[in-house]
């Protein structure tokens, strides 16, 4: 008990030190309007401590004031997959919905559902839950007693909770397989072919739903449900790398 | 002095002679029918220890047509004489044939042997479907380079004979691939009793080249009991020779692409006949037929407005003769569209002319919208004037620091393909799944005590009756008489569920009925008696060979 309020002191002794942070050189030239200069250094602060989803959010920022929808829409929607309630990340994305021109598709119920926490919260909350359920039924059985009542109350709350994590685990898995638009001019192809006739244009910073891949192609479907083939090198996964692939570089030999 | 000379004389003489060696050969018959079995037999008298002779099957080498095996050798450590066996198969056609000259090569001296005279004459009278042959199946006819022919050897029985097996096939084809496909497979009920190996040839260069095939058939008499083993061996050989030439340029199509055979269109498939526009499906075309399916290129079959054609893996079902040829198709357009058509040519090597296949296009309904101009606008300038315009919300201000350190890390791996999440729950399920067999067989083995009690009782007597013939080894009496009875005890209290000290004789008289009660006093006195009398040892003599019967008797019963 005692422990616990020492971790309850820590926590809002944390939460109060958050209130009356320094600001990094890099906020300081966001707000100058430096966008450059914020980009370069919360992407090495990334590059040397991780990346939380505030910092994936703030250089969404950053790189959307740069006009680069196609790098901010990747850093938001990561950012959401670390934090899926990330208040900038989802400002972000609603302002590139409203005003930027960019297309995402409508979430299914099973991905809202999904959003209330992240991919592996699920995932660790159902694999404990199918442990507290398991062991609820196997422990009594190996003691050669039958099982109480508490044990009882604990594996139909387990199995409860195992079944209510099915759906998050889904959404989470289809919130995953989304993929960014990177390329500015890009065509919706009509089949997987290097002369693939186009269908629709697609703008960068656009989500797209991602299928099958075929001969260097990925078959997506766009916001309004259209569905063709895209380049693999056109669009970006948002299960992928901490920060945006740079796309001018060239792959080592 | 001259009697001692002339005796010296006459002795190396002697050693002269017999320094000769004296080969000898006789076949059975001597002469016989085209095609007939037939027995030689060479006999090896010399002046030294023979042993084996090795490497015979090099050395002989009979005439074209003979077939001709090694089936045995009679050779003693300590002898000089050697006979070697060997089982044949004359040629088809009449006349004289010799087997050369050649040499029998033993440990200690090499023997040379001279030629072998074997008459095939019509004039024998010879049943030849009473004993077993060897045929070959092959067609008489000229081959193509590329071609592939099928051929068999039929090892068929006779009235006499029935063939059981075959063994040591070899083939010498060259200008030819060659590849045995089945062996050992029953004749067909038409062609009686036997067995059928089957084979592939290809010819990879034109002119004429000579195929041989030998083997071994195991054969035994009809007239053989039931467990009797009157099995032996019987060579066969062919030696054919084949005319190849190139498929011929003249009227060649340019569409053909190494087909030999007859072949027919089998079927078109298509995994959906319904797709979307620019839904790719896949095209299989089933080629049926025989001849060279595997060698053929799958034809080109090129993308128009209507479908766009990407390679695909193919498969090929070898035991039913069928070859796929598999497409990736993407439609182009909505509608009611036909199928790309495949067209090849083959060339047919019985008549000598070149063919064409074709499978037919299928109808595929494709559903959805024709291909649009592309619009690379985001922004659609002919929206309607009364469109609601969407709301630009803004950016909210950045906060870089903010983050829980539960969600710091990088987003680039979920947890869901971490391979050591899966494996450390594996591990752990595995563990309960293995802990909860434990528990359940301690818990079987609490319930049966007498497994447990059993299996105690077995090892105790196990050791008993090592520690008894150690004892009775040695002579100690006493010593055996002791284990014995501890055996006798343990293994009856296990069988009774009660104590090991408290067994007396007639609870063993229980345990094993029928025991001799006199030899169990004998044993008990030998062992206890100690205890109570000195020299009582002394008493008796038990029968060990039957006390070590018992024990055996009592660990059967365990």
């Amino acid at each position: 008990m005692r422990s616990f309020t020492c971790l309850l002191i820590f926590c809002i002794a944390s939460l109060g030190a958050a209130e009356d942070r320094v600001i990094s050189p890099a906020e300081t030239a966001y707000h100058k309007g430096d966008y450059a200069t914020a980009v370069e250094q919360w992407s090495n602060e990334a590059r040397q401590n991780g990346v939380s989803s505030g910092l994936l959010s703030a250089l969404g920022n950053a790189e959307w004031r740069l006009g680069r929808k196609g790098r901010a829409m990747i850093c938001w929607e990561r950012a959401l997959l670390l934090d899926p309630r990330d208040p900038v990340a989802l400002a972000g994305i609603r302002h590139a919905l409203a005003a930027g021109g960019t297309e995402r598709p409508a979430p299914t119920w099973a991905e809202t559902y999904a959003s209330f926490l992240t991919e592996d919260t699920w995932l660790i909350l159902a694999t404990a839950c199918f442990w507290v359920a398991t062991l609820c039924i196997v422990v009594p059985r190996l003691r050669r007693r039958s099982a109480g009542e508490w044990n009882h109350r604990t594996r139909v709350l387990a199995l409860t909770l195992l079944v209510l994590c099915t759906p998050g685990l889904w959404g989470g898995r289809s919130l995953s397989a989304r993929a960014v638009v990177r390329k500015v001019e890009v065509s919706l192809r009509l089949t997987p072919t290097l002369f693939g006739e186009p269908l629709n244009g697609v703008a960068e910073g656009d989500v797209v739903r991602t299928g099958r891949p075929l001969n260097g192609h990925v078959r997506v479907t766009t916001a309004d449900g259209k569905t063709g083939w895209l380049r693999a090198g056109e669009i970006e996964l948002i299960r992928g790398a901490s920060l945006p692939a740079d796309l001018d570089q060239k792959a080592a030999p | 002095m001259r009697r001692f000379l002339a005796s010296t004389v006459l002795l190396l003489l002697g050693l002269l002679a017999r320094a000769e060696d004296r080969v000898s050969w006789e076949i059975t018959p001597r002469v016989t029918a085209p095609g007939q079995p037939f027995r030689l037999q060479i006999m090896v008298e010399s002046d030294v220890i023979l042993g084996g002779a090795q490497q015979v099957d090099k050395e002989i080498r009979p005439p074209r047509g003979m077939a001709l095996r090694l089936s045995g050798q009679l050779v003693r450590p300590d002898s000089n004489e050697a006979t070697l066996n060997f089982s044949g198969v004359a040629p088809d056609q009449e006349g004289e044939y010799v087997i050369p000259s050649f040499t029998l090569r033993f440990a200690r001296k090499l023997i040379p042997v001279t030629p072998i005279k074997l008459i095939v004459s019509n004039s024998v009278a010879y049943q030849r479907t009473a004993q077993a042959r060897a045929e070959l199946v092959l067609p008489e006819r000229t081959f193509y380079v590329g071609e592939l022919i099928r051929g068999a050897i039929h090892l068929r029985g006779g009235d006499d004979e029935t063939v059981v097996a075959s063994f040591g096939l070899e083939s010498i084809a060259e200008g030819f691939t060659f590849a045995v496909t089945s062996d050992r497979q029953p004749l067909s009920p038409k062609l009686g009793q036997g067995m059928r190996t089957s084979f592939e040839l290809t010819p990879i260069r034109e002119g004429t080249s000579e195929l041989s095939l030998r083997g071994t058939m195991l054969i035994q008499n009809t007239d053989t009991p039931a467990f009797g083993n009157g099995n032996r061996d019987r060579p066969f050989t062919f030696r054919r020779k084949l005319i190849v030439e190139h498929v011929p340029e003249r009227g060649r199509p340019a569409d053909w692409t190494g087909a030999i055979g007859a072949f027919s269109a089998e079927a078109v498939q298509v995994s959906k006949d319904r797709p979307e526009v620019g839904e790719p499906i896949r095209l299989r075309a089933i080629l049926t037929g025989t001849g060279n399916l595997d060698r053929l290129l799958p034809p080109e079959v090129p993308g128009n407005e209507s479908w766009d054609v990407l390679p695909a893996t193919e498969r090929r079902r070898h035991a039913e003769e069928q070859r796929f040829f598999v497409y990736t198709l993407v439609p182009r357009l909505p509608g009611k569209l036909l199928t790309p058509a495949l067209r090849f040519s083959t060339f047919d090597p019985l008549t000598k002319q070149f063919s064409r296949i074709e499978f037919k296009p299928i109808e595929v309904t494709v559903t959805g919208n024709a291909p649009a101009q592309v619009d690379l606008v985001t922004a659609d300038p002919a929206a309607p004037i009364g469109a609601k315009p969407k709301v630009a919300a803004g950016l909210a201000a950045p906060t870089p620091q903010r983050g829980a350190p539960l969600f710091r890390g990088a987003p680039a791996l979920s947890l869901a393909s971490s391979a050591a999440f899966w494996s450390s729950n594996g591990l752990l399920l595995t563990g309960l799944f293995a802990l909860t067999g434990a528990v359940l067989y301690l818990g079987y083995l609490a319930a049966h005590p007498e497994i447990r009690r059993r299996r105690r009782a077995r090892s105790i007597v196990r050791t008993a009756l090592l520690e008894a013939a150690s004892a009775r080894r040695r002579g100690d009496r006493h010593a055996f008489a002791k284990s014995a009875v501890r055996a006798l005890q343990v293994g009856a209290a296990a069988l009774l569920a009660a104590e090991e000290a408290a067994m007396t004789q007639g609870d063993l008289e229980r345990v094993l009925p029928g025991v001799p009660r006199p030899l169990l006093d004998e044993l008990f006195a030998r062992s206890y008696g100690e205890r109570f009398a000195e020299g009582a040892t002394d008493a008796g003599s038990p029968s060990e060979d039957e006390t070590l019967e018992l024990l055996r008797r009592l660990q059967s019963l365990l």
